[in-house]
């Protein structure tokens, strides 16, 4: 960091010092705009369309799309069902995925099988997944059912899938169990990069385990928790394969999320206007949510930081 | 890496066939045919065709795809929207009036000649006939029916019933039967609308009454869905129809758990197979004031931007020879399209098909509507939440016959 020189030539190069991390995004930038950026679009250009059912555009109708979603009381209780869903799965992945990657972080025999174990779920599609797990809920043939019965906890089979109360619950814990080996890995990422010597100044101290996590994991884990927390919400808001396979949003629209309600408008239905409008809100939902989030996270960092810089200036 | 490498090897290859097979290539028309799957045999079957045209004359080339029922309007409708439509296409006839109005579909009245014409047997062209031009022709047909267990009728005494209330009756002593259900009631997915079509129409209702409105508010309505929303409170059904596709309901039926089933006849090859020794009987179905069975049909369309019409065409006709005809409907178990087809030993005499040939002449098939599948839903959606109880079959039907006059804006 040594002051430039004087002179023309000083600044110049001065520019071009500072324009070069510019210049090396911009490719990447370029890119992303050029296939993130033209279908959102191209799906802005259709929302605002009459779209015949074979995505033939008819003609401008400007707002009419999105009148007619927002005035579909199936597209309210699908966005107030996303909220439920993205909530309880992604809460529910942290909860579990901490404990887990904190386990696989442990030295202990076999660590690397158990690792294996943990991952493997991700190797599998989530249609797979999900279609393994319709035939386990089955109510008369189903893996779980038999199951349960063997074990005296139940005495008649329970038709998990038939309402919409008990499909949405199941659901949610089938999307837990596919998100955990991807967030188990971010954490995992985070726990092995953590100072071993906080640990040990803390037992010389007395802290307990809790103490340790509470005080020293969690805060130092808090970067890593952000970026599970943005990426889980984003894959699990969009996420389609679990509910399609196991229940069509069914029964009675009971278990339709955002995702699950514009693929049937779109491709049974044929509306591709009215889904071009819904896929619109639900890309400005997530924006907003990023947005907020990353707008959170650094305000609180800012604020973190701050007592410090003052500390640093009395010296 | 392995990714340039193996484009490189393509287009490599290709320029060596290209080469290679120039003067040929150059001559061939190519006739993209998107093909429904029926069955594991559908694709075999279709190949089989193919080759022999392709034998027959070798300067076209068929190129076949076979994609699943379940997302075959999906398919092509981004494939349409995309401008890579196939050249033909098998298609539910439900949907062929959206395919005809949006001016996907060609006619086919040019292309058909009389004789070609008066080979199909005229109640499954009707179908395809849309504001007076045929868009399409009939590729497979089937009637619904009612199938029974004999074994679980003898062993509650009971007899298989002609009407509802018979029915009932006899479901009550079946159900009686330890580790048994009396009727198999399917309550969701694909044609979980169909089941109570059945019920809506012996009972003398109809999906649409006459001036266009849904017939969905009806008496006969009412009291069809009432009757099924009994039966599964009295335990005459299998607990929580909701979680009952039509795939899960057969199977039921093939494990010998169900006593009565409304059903097609392609679940007859399947007994057959997995279920030889099920005592089973198809009848008409159970009656209340109106005779009525479903009648579908599918139907083979071509494309108005083709490029290969008369390529097409000519697979067409050669795809309706007896002898493949014959194939495709025993080897999937439909009914005939086609009169010769219809003559044969096996759909006059065999008491399985004649149970469902029987029905035809009183056959009801859906509506040939605009947006079809969102009305359906409409129905699906309604009848689900009368099987849970969320809503009385009174006002849901009602809230249901307002929500489909809306949708066909009446």
């Amino acid at each position: 960091m040594t002051a430039p020189k004087a002179g023309a030539w000083g600044k110049m190069a001065n520019r071009i010092q500072k324009s070069v991390p510019m210049l090396m995004i911009l490719p990447s930038l370029l890119l992303a705009v050029l296939i993130i950026g033209y279908p959102i679009l191209d799906l802005a250009w259709t929302s605002s369309q009459e779209v015949s059912r074979f995505g033939k555009l008819i003609g401008f109708i400007g707002w009419g799309n999105f009148a007619e979603v927002f005035a579909d009381p199936l597209f309210w209780e699908s966005l107030s069902r996303t909220g439920i869903w993205t909530l309880a799965v992604v809460a529910g992945t942290l909860v579990i995925s901490m404990p887990v990657a904190m386990i696989l972080n442990d030295d202990f025999y076999g660590r690397g099988v158990a690792r294996v174990i943990v991952m493997l779920p991700w190797a599998i599609s989530l249609t797979m997944t999900a279609v393994v797990w319709r035939w386990a809920l089955n109510g008369r043939s189903g893996l779980l059912n038999a199951t349960l019965m063997q074990a005296g906890i139940i005495d008649q089979p329970i038709e998990w899938l038939a309402t919409a109360g008990t499909a949405f619950i199941v659901e949610i814990l089938v999307g837990i169990l596919v998100s955990i080996p991807f967030t188990t890995t971010i954490l995992l990422g985070g726990l092995s990069s953590m100072p071993q010597d906080a640990y040990e100044a803390a037992v010389v101290d007395g802290a307990t385990g809790w103490h340790q996590f509470r005080y020293i994991t969690l805060p130092l884990m808090k970067p890593f928790i952000n970026i599970a927390i943005v990426l889980n919400v984003i894959y699990v808001f969009n996420s389609l394969p679990i509910i399609w396979v196991m229940t069509e949003g069914g029964p009675a629209n009971g278990t339709d999320i955002l995702v699950t309600y514009l693929y049937k408008l779109a491709f049974r239905f044929g509306q591709l206007g009215k889904a071009a409008a819904i896929s619109l809100v639900m890309f400005g939902v997530l924006l907003i949510f990023t947005i907020l989030y990353v707008a959170l996270i650094s305000r609180n960092d800012a604020d973190d930081a701050a007592p410090e810089a003052e500390v640093d200036d009395e010296h | 890496m392995t990714y340039s490498f193996r484009t490189s090897t393509a287009v490599m290859a290709l320029g060596v066939g290209m080469y290679a097979f120039a003067p040929a290539a150059m001559a061939q028309t190519v006739v993209d045919f998107t093909v429904a799957e029926y069955s594991a045999k559908t694709g075999p079957y279709f190949q089989e065709v193919a080759t022999a045209f392709e034998a027959a004359n070798p300067d076209i080339k068929i190129n076949i795809e076979v994609v699943p029922w379940d997302t075959l309007l999906q398919r092509l409708t981004t494939d349409v929207a995309g401008g890579s439509a196939p050249d033909i296409s098998i298609i539910g006839t439900r949907w062929l009036l959206d395919f005809a109005s949006q001016g996907v579909a060609e006619p086919v009245d040019s292309y058909l000649t009389p004789e070609f014409k008066s080979t199909f047997i005229d109640t499954f062209m009707g179908p395809g006939i849309i504001d007076g031009k045929i868009m399409g022709l009939p590729v497979a047909a089937s009637a619904r029916a009612m199938m029974v267990n004999m074994d679980l009728y003898d062993a509650a005494g009971a007899t298989p019933p002609t009407t509802w209330d018979e029915l009932y009756e006899a479901s009550k002593k079946i159900a009686a039967l330890p580790d048994t259900f009396a009727f198999g009631l399917q309550g969701k997915e694909i044609e979980t609308d169909a089941y109570f079509y059945y019920n809506l129409w012996t009972h003398g209702g109809e999906i649409l009454n006459a001036d266009g409105t849904s017939g969905l508010a009806s008496d006969a309505a009412i009291t069809s869905a009432k009757l099924y929303k009994q039966m599964i409170d009295e335990g005459l059904t299998q607990p929580s129809p909701t979680n009952y596709n039509r795939e899960d309901v057969f199977n039921l039926f093939k494990q010998g758990k169900v006593g009565t089933i409304f059903t097609f006849p392609m679940l007859i090859p399947q007994i057959k197979e997995e279920a030889p020794n099920l005592k089973y009987k198809i009848l008409p179905f159970p009656e209340a004031g109106a005779k009525a069975t479903y009648g579908v049909t599918d139907t083979m369309m071509m494309f108005a931007d083709s490029d290969a019409k008369e390529a097409s065409w000519k697979f067409i006709e050669f795809a309706y020879q007896d002898q493949y005809r014959e194939k495709f409907d025993l080897g999937e178990g439909f009914l005939p399209v086609t009169k010769n087809v219809a003559a044969l030993p096996y759909f006059t005499e065999d008491p399985d098909v004649a149970g469902f040939a029987a029905g035809l002449p009183y056959a009801k098939f859906a509506p040939v509507i605009a947006n079809w599948e969102e009305i359906a839903d409409v129905t699906v959606r309604t009848m689900q939440q009368i099987y849970l109880g969320e809503v009385t079959p009174e006002d849901g039907l009602k809230a249901a016959a307002a929500a489909i006059n809306k949708i066909r804006g009446l």
